[in-house]
């Protein structure tokens, strides 16, 4: 408990957080728990984006990549080759990190926008090599469908994507609240002064990567599961990479729990306008929302709520 | 008499542009050693390569005996040797005490995870150099131009090392800051630190150096007391601009 300080009110909160979640079911219907399915997977998105770009400050464009391999092993070894998703998963985690390690990782040598730009080829080129390369195994253009399913009704649907996306917000989450957070964190406000502090940046970078990918590499084979297809323009699309982006700077950078409020909010706020909007016009208002948060709090939700809890602290005290 | 730091021979070369020119200098352990030049002398780059922040082009770098010159940063600060930046570079959303954190953390993955912050030890080194108990939960952000300067301090302390390069210790602060980070230093100069220590502002440089070198163009123009050093012809041309 030390090692993590820990605070009677984070137990408190994460309690209700956890139950609230599970008993969302009673609450809402089936259309809304569907919508909060895909809130969840893209809360784990941006989490593991979160973990990597929201703290050191390395800003990755090339996390749909990281959730595509995971998606394509899963689907590829379940589909191809006949191997249960008890086993296939997880292999797709290991593959997922092993894949962003070689391809990814010599990137972050490189710093600022040079990063950005080298994650965002990356990421294009897999959706070009992917409907090219061995179309055999990945089904092309066309991709891979009929993906065994893990769960039926969305129920159960819903409890599974919950139960994964909460596991992973609280590892990540009290991960972060280690020394090695602070570490992390310290580098995105300065590397120079954490290596002239003795720390191996290059370590604390890999690592956080590497959490970062087996993140993307869970979620992403979840969701290919839960979709029961994939297709390299459904993971290899720069549209995925915005909404992780945005939901992250909406909720809050470098919080963990910032991104989950604002994939939610997102998600959300996107079903809402459907009926209005049905074409991509919805985009441009989300955009705008983004926008004009990001100017008035660029820390996001997180800091705004963190403001009226001191003040609300202040007025008490 | 051991030596903290020798450096020998030393030559760094920027294409064209040699910035330390076959330089070559001792510090003691427990010495206080002054660094001085006109703007653009080197002084920086020698820090640099002492820190292995750069790498020389020729020469050798010894710390308490041992050579150094192929060692990371990270390795070199184990070995006791830390500095302090021109402009500190604090961490600007994390308080005092995490900021003293970074500096206490062990280099190891396994000891960061599992390992609890030293509360204790973090406020003492807090305290020690001149922060009052309730500073402690203060961002960085908060804090004036002479407390970012003894937070540099006690970040540089945390990393454990007992050689500290100070580099424009007195820049930007107000007389009363400066007359605080002198005592600073004179303190730890009791406790045995060893320093080398850049700084334009000469009067508050001399009480705290044992002596001083001064350097124009990477190249060494004089060696000996800090008097002795300003008196020199040569320096009084380069640094004072007396013909």
């Amino acid at each position: 408990m030390r090692t993590l300080d820990l605070r009677p009110h984070h137990l408190v909160l994460w309690a209700a957080f956890i139950a609230l979640m599970l008993l969302m079911p009673l609450m809402v219907g089936n259309g809304t728990l569907r919508t909060m399915i895909f809130a969840c997977y893209l809360a784990m998105f941006a989490i593991s984006w979160d973990i990597l770009s929201g703290r050191t400050g390395y800003l990755s464009f090339g996390h749909p990549f990281l959730i595509g391999i995971g998606a394509y092993t899963t689907g590829i070894l379940t589909r191809r080759y006949g191997i249960p998703v008890e086993a296939s998963i997880p292999i797709a985690v290991l593959v997922t990190m092993a894949g962003g390690l070689i391809i990814l990782l010599p990137a972050l040598r490189i710093k600022g926008s040079y990063f950005a730009l080298v994650t965002l080829a990356v990421m294009e080129l897999m959706l070009q090599l992917v409907p090219v390369i061995r179309p055999d195994l990945t089904g092309g253009t066309r991709g891979i469908s009929r993906l065994p399913a893990l769960t039926r009704g969305a129920e159960n649907g819903y409890y599974l994507a919950a139960g994964l996306m909460l596991a992973v917000a609280l590892f990540a989450w009290l991960l972060m609240r280690t020394r090695l957070g602070t570490a992390l964190w310290a580098i995105g406000m300065n590397e120079e002064s954490v290596r002239g502090s003795g720390l191996s940046t290059t370590r604390l970078k890999s690592f956080a990567f590497l959490v970062s990918a087996g993140i993307a590499g869970l979620a992403g084979a979840f969701y290919a599961h839960y979709l029961g297809s994939i297709t390299p323009r459904s993971f290899f699309d720069i549209n995925i990479l915005f909404q992780i982006i945005v939901a992250v700077l909406i909720g809050g950078a470098g919080t963990i729990i910032g991104p989950i409020i604002g994939a939610f909010f997102m998600v959300f706020l996107l079903e809402w306008l459907r009926p209005y909007m049905p074409g991509t016009e919805r985009f441009f208002v989300y955009g705008s929302i983004a926008l004009v948060l990001y100017m008035y709090q660029p820390k996001g939700i997180m800091a705004i709520v963190d403001t009226i809890v001191s003040k609300m602290k202040g007025s008490r005290a | 008499m051991t030596l903290a730091l020798e450096v020998r021979n030393l030559v760094k070369k920027f294409g064209g542009l040699t910035a330390t020119n076959d330089l070559s200098f001792d510090l003691a352990k427990g010495e206080s050693l002054g660094l001085i030049g006109p703007n653009g002398a080197g002084k920086t780059t020698v820090f640099s390569q002492i820190m292995g922040e750069l790498r020389q082009t020729s020469g050798t770098i010894k710390l308490y005996g041992e050579e150094i010159s192929k060692l990371t940063t990270a390795e070199r600060i184990a070995k006791g040797v830390s500095r302090t930046y021109q402009v500190p570079r604090p961490f600007a959303e994390l308080s005092v005490r995490e900021n003293i954190r970074v500096g206490l953390m062990p280099d190891s993955l396994r000891a960061m995870i599992f390992g609890a912050p030293d509360r204790s030890r973090e406020a003492e080194l807090a305290q020690s150099i001149g922060f009052a108990p309730k500073d402690l939960d203060k961002t960085a952000s908060e804090l004036a131009m002479g407390d970012l300067r003894k937070l540099e301090f006690a970040r540089t302390l945390a990393t454990g090392a007992k050689l500290l390069l100070l580099d424009e210790v007195f820049a930007g602060l107000t007389s009363g800051e400066i007359g605080m980070i002198a005592e600073l230093i004179q303190d730890l100069r009791q406790r045995g630190f060893t320093f080398l220590m850049v700084s334009h502002d000469l009067p508050a440089m001399e009480p705290l150096v044992d002596r001083a070198i001064a350097i124009e163009r990477g190249t060494m123009l004089a060696n000996g007391s800090f008097a002795d050093v300003l008196g020199d012809k040569s320096v009084r041309a380069s640094y004072l601009g007396e013909s």
